[in-house]
């Protein structure tokens, strides 16, 4: 993440755009600056459409459209719950309730602090081991699959990587 | 070219032709309103469908037409979903027919409404049909803006007031957009609910009105 | 330097190369060498071969490494196994393989020692590995959850059954997920030594139309929801004039309840790219991309690896083992859309945009960049490859008359063997529910099971003798979908049940039609009602007429299937309806509108959680004494019931 922080959106991008520039990599683009934000930064987009002439609102069309790209800055950790049927009939929605509770998200999708952020995902494909959520880094770098947590379970979840969040968040990662 | 059948009615094409284009060259008529000749078909208004033999619904703006096809324009299953999708397109439209500007009869939705019998748009949607000047305007306490529409205007039409005798337009934006307009037109919203309690008499609907013109009066949102 | 491997030349002898391939190349890496005669090289091969089965040193340790069993610890379990191996300076391989569709054993090792049965350890923790390995090496097989192997026939002097006398793997049939829990998904030795690209060594001889006559003679049915004849599509872009053709692979499973793709494609993605190869030669296609969810990252990366490492050995790319066919693969990371199923929306997000189109033209005359594209699912590519690697006679033995072969199905929910099963077509669905999925756990009874993920529909508990195949589903109002069955028990509410698919469908409408976008809307505010109680008996008919009108007007797949779960639902549970809207009650207690929290007092210690939970504060009771909720005021968020550690608050 250090040095995402200090090359400045227009180097990224233009790193990204060296690789793909066509109209059909927009997604990938997309992708690629998620991937190094942990969500599209405006400012990203416009550079995109500045230099490869896909118009904003298309950009905007498509990042709004898929539900992979988030436009707002998410937490250091991002809770996503999985919102199939097996989850569904075994109860996630208790459990996502209960992560918003734990980290007292009141609006938005992001605690106060900016530690932890919780969304509701599409199947993951793990329905054998309902209810399951994914926790991923911002960076995407740390990804880690939890099935069977029940409520006891989710509280647990929601206090320990709230306060890994906060450690390396500290420790300036 | 290909050969097709509209309405059983023998009809000859060419060969990159849409059902569209064979249902007029062959004398019938299909509502369209997102279809514009020329252009994309997006096909997204769906009011266009019509039946094969199959009993396939296909929208024939986009359908290709193909030989040996038989196609009904309006069978009872296209008349029953093409109505159906017209209330879904009233259902999600904001109406706003006083202020808008597809006035004067040029609004393809206010026809269809109309052919179907869809009730939803105020009589503000009609009047403009006929040229006459907006009664509100002159200050005149005209019930337009908040009644069903389906009369053709006739009062209107002969420059006298609406007095609602068709009750109340249902769905509440459209009250709401109606007091808007008796706000904008500064008409006394007491003489408003005297004439409307003439045909919905103790019709909790007028009470409805003056909530809301209270609201919106206070609001400051006019 | 790297070790050798059987891709590699045997000897100077042998003169294939990427760029100059001798045609022999697949066949010659296991029972090479096939150009000259040399004992030597003979050995060798045999040689790497046991290896490769049965590891170096005769001890071979398997950790399934899939999104699934990493999700239940593998990790852990794999970072156990290295660690005893290495401090106990056991001689072993450790290897990693895919998951094998028994998900509630998550995770499970497979051990294998020559002179041994091949043992497979279920629902391991990290701790219990020394232990394991330690049991196993000496012979005490008796922890073993089952044994997989074993051709000496010694299996009767342990307690421990076979894999293959267990009714959940007899009753099964597999054909396509052979490979699946038993290969390395990221060797691609490991396939080649399990007949892998036999299929496509058989296909580069034969003229394209006689690859598609031999698919339509094993009359193999797209695996992907409709059940199109795969031999149709590809026939179709085949007698296309075009300067380019596309062949795309959708594994963008977004089905909830479905993960056989991804099941396939992270366990044996050799087999699905092989597939892709042989339907691109089939319709003469030079561009092949997989669509692959991102949501799904091992997925992504298995496949990627698989691709660049066929690509290396010269079965990608230009003039395929010197066939004069030239196919090359990309894998493309889709953003997430349940739309992107429908053919015409994954081909404009491959074209960087969003949205389906009205179809005619199909995708086979004018799909991607308006060429003529043949879209398949990953299974069926799957079965492609499988059935031309061991011929149409092993395929067709199976299924019913007009659906041929097997088909996987994930069976979730309320079932004590979470799983996916690969059974024949035509299998009755209670035979998939109880016998393979052991029926729903704690005695409980199976109310209906979902089929077919968001466009399928319920079938009732009545109806479960319905063979599973295209037809009899699709007469029961359901679907076969991608082959997603979820097993509701009787404490789930059916209506509650048609809303969630509802308002999955909603969020997932791309909002281009009419129909679908509001319709849907429309649909859910009547269930809506319904489930807070505020129904009339007039929303059952206007559900029912508003659904068909959206079935049979949508632009695409998605809306023209959506009602589907609220139509079976009414079909068959119109009594819960009427009993949530008559009654003002919901008789499985989940609506929370139509449900009251009464605290019992038997039960209740008074420790004062609820009281600390309830955001109203209108939960009563001196401490250590029963407590009591006051029902006109309760809000029905069920905080209470959440924290209650003594159970004594009840739904009544």
């Amino acid at each position: 993440m250090d040095s995402v922080k200090e090359r400045s959106v227009d180097e990224v991008v233009s790193t990204i755009l060296g690789k793909y520039n066509q109209r059909h990599h927009l997604m990938r683009i997309l992708q690629e600056v998620q991937s190094n934000y942990g969500y599209l930064p405006r400012e990203a987009l416009e550079k995109i459409s500045q230099s490869t002439g896909i118009p904003l609102s298309d950009i905007i069309n498509v990042a709004t459209f898929y539900h992979q790209y988030r436009l707002e800055i998410p937490g250091y950790y991002i809770f996503l719950v999985c919102m199939g049927t097996a989850c569904h009939l075994k109860g996630n929605q208790d459990n996502y309730n209960v992560l918003r509770n734990t980290l007292g998200i009141k609006k938005g999708n992001t605690s106060s602090d900016g530690l932890v952020s919780v969304e509701k995902a599409r199947c993951f494909g793990c329905c054998s081991l309902a209810p399951v959520m994914m926790v991923v880094s911002r960076d995407g770098c740390e990804r880690y699959l939890h099935g069977n947590v029940d409520i006891k379970e989710t509280k647990k979840l929601a206090l320990t990587y709230r306060s890994m969040a906060s450690k390396k968040v500290r420790s300036g990662e | 070219m290909v050969k097709l059948y509209i309405n059983n009615k023998e009809v000859q094409v060419e060969a990159a032709s849409t059902l569209l284009d064979a249902i007029v060259r062959a004398g019938f008529k299909v509502p369209t309103l997102c279809y514009l000749k020329d252009m994309f078909n997006e096909a997204t208004c769906r009011v266009c469908i019509v039946e094969l033999s199959g009993g396939r619904l296909v929208p024939s703006c986009s359908y290709p037409a193909s030989e040996g096809l038989r196609v009904l324009t309006d069978s009872e299953r296209v008349l029953k979903y093409r109505r159906a999708i017209v209330e879904m397109i009233l259902a999600s439209h904001k109406i706003k027919c006083q202020s808008c500007s597809m006035k004067g009869g040029y609004c393809q939705l206010l026809k269809l409404s109309k052919e179907f019998g869809v009730e939803g748009i105020p009589v503000c949607a009609e009047c403009p049909l006929y040229g006459s000047e907006c009664l509100l305007n002159l200050g005149i306490a005209c019930l337009g803006p908040v009644t069903i529409a389906g009369c053709d205007a006739i009062c209107t039409k002969e420059r006298s007031p609406c007095i609602g005798c068709r009750g109340p337009a249902s769905p509440d934006d459209v009250l709401e957009e109606g007091i808007k307009t008796f706000i904008k037109y500064k008409i006394n919203i007491d003489e408003v609910v005297g004439i409307s309690e003439l045909f919905w008499g103790s019709n909790p609907l007028t009470q409805t009105i003056r909530k809301l013109f209270t609201n919106l009066h206070e609001g400051g949102r006019v | 330097m790297a070790e050798w491997t059987l891709m590699d030349r045997c000897c100077d002898k042998c003169w294939h190369t990427v760029e100059y391939p001798c045609k022999h190349f697949i066949r010659c890496t296991v029972e090479g060498p096939l150009c000259h005669e040399s004992a030597e090289c003979r050995v060798k091969r045999k040689r790497r071969i046991e290896e490769l089965k049965y590891g170096k040193y005769g001890i071979k340790i398997k950790v399934p490494i899939s999104s699934c069993t990493l999700a239940a610890g593998a990790k852990e379990v794999y970072d156990a196994v290295s660690k005893e191996v290495l401090s106990s300076g056991l001689n072993a391989d450790i290897t990693i393989s895919g998951c094998m569709g028994l998900c509630y054993l998550d995770p499970w090792i497979e051990l294998s020692k020559k002179g041994l049965p091949t043992a497979i350890y279920v629902n391991v923790k990290p701790g219990d590995v020394p232990k394991i390995l330690k049991e196993y090496l000496s012979g005490d097989l008796s922890n073993a959850f089952a044994l997989r192997a074993d051709p000496e026939g010694i299996y009767k002097n342990y307690k421990v059954p076979l894999l293959n006398d267990l009714t959940l793997w007899s009753n099964q049939v597999r054909f396509v997920s052979r490979g699946c829990g038993v290969l390395n998904p990221e060797s691609i030795e490991d396939y080649i030594i399990s007949n892998g690209f036999r299929g496509l060594d058989k296909i580069l001889n034969m003229h394209p139309k006689n690859v598609i006559e031999f698919v339509k003679k094993s009359g193999l049915r797209g695996r992907g929801g409709a059940g199109f004849p795969t031999w149709m599509k590809w026939e179709i872009a085949q007698s296309q004039v075009s300067d380019i053709k596309y062949f795309i692979v959708n594994a963008d499973e977004g089905d909830p309840g479905a993960f056989m793709n991804r099941l396939l494609a992270e366990s044996d993605p050799y087999r699905v790219i092989e597939g892709m190869i042989i339907g691109a030669y089939a319709v003469g296609a030079s561009k092949g991309y997989i669509f692959v969810r991102a949501e799904k990252p091992l997925m992504a990366d298995r496949l990627s690896k698989a691709v660049e490492e066929i690509r290396k050995y010269g079965l990608l790319g230009r003039n395929i083992l010197g066939s004069g066919f030239s196919f090359d693969i990309e894998v493309i990371l889709s953003a997430g859309a349940f739309v992107c199923g429908e053919e015409t929306a994954l081909i404009s997000a491959i074209e960087g945009r969003t949205r389906p189109r009205q179809r005619p033209p199909y995708p086979a005359t004018r799909g991607l960049w308006d060429k003529p594209t043949v879209i398949n699912n990953v299974e069926t590519v799957a079965h492609v490859a499988t059935v031309f690697q061991v011929g149409v006679e092993e395929f067709t033995k199976y299924g019913t008359e007009k659906s041929k072969g097997t088909k996987m199905f994930c069976v979730t929910g309320c079932v004590s063997r979470t799983g996916a099963y690969e059974v024949p077509i035509g299998m009755s669905l209670s035979k998939l529910v109880y016998d393979l999925a052991g029926g729903p756990p704690d005695g409980k009874k199976v109310k209906a099971v979902q089929i077919g993920g968001p466009s399928g529909g319920c079938v009732p508990s009545n109806l479960l003798n319905t063979p599973v195949d295209y037809e009899s589903l699709q007469s029961a109002g359901a679907i076969m979908g991608s082959g997603g069955v979820v097993v509701i028990d009787e404490d789930s509410c059916m209506v509650d049940v048609a809303k969630f698919f509802t308002s999955f469908t909603l969020a997932e409408s791309c909002g281009k039609c009419f129909t679908c976008r509001v319709g849907m809307k429309l649909l859910y505010d009547i269930l809506k009602n319904i489930t807070e109680g505020k129904g009339s008996e007039e929303d059952l008919e206007l559900l029912n007429e508003l659904s068909d009108v959206i079935i049979g007007s949508s632009l695409c797949a998605l809306g023209g299937t959506a009602p589907n779960p609220i139509k079976s639902t009414l079909r068959y549970f119109r009594d819960e309806y009427v009993a949530h809207i008559k009654d003002r009650k919901c008789p499985a207690k989940v609506c929370p509108n139509l449900v009251e929290y009464w605290i019992d007092p038997a039960k209740c210690v008074g420790c004062g959680l609820c009281v600390k939970a309830c955001p109203t504060n209108f939960i009563t009771g001196e401490r250590g004494k029963p407590h009591s909720i006051d029902p006109s005021k309760c809000i029905r968020c069920s905080q209470c019931f959440i924290t209650c550690p003594q159970g004594a608050v009840i739904k009544r």
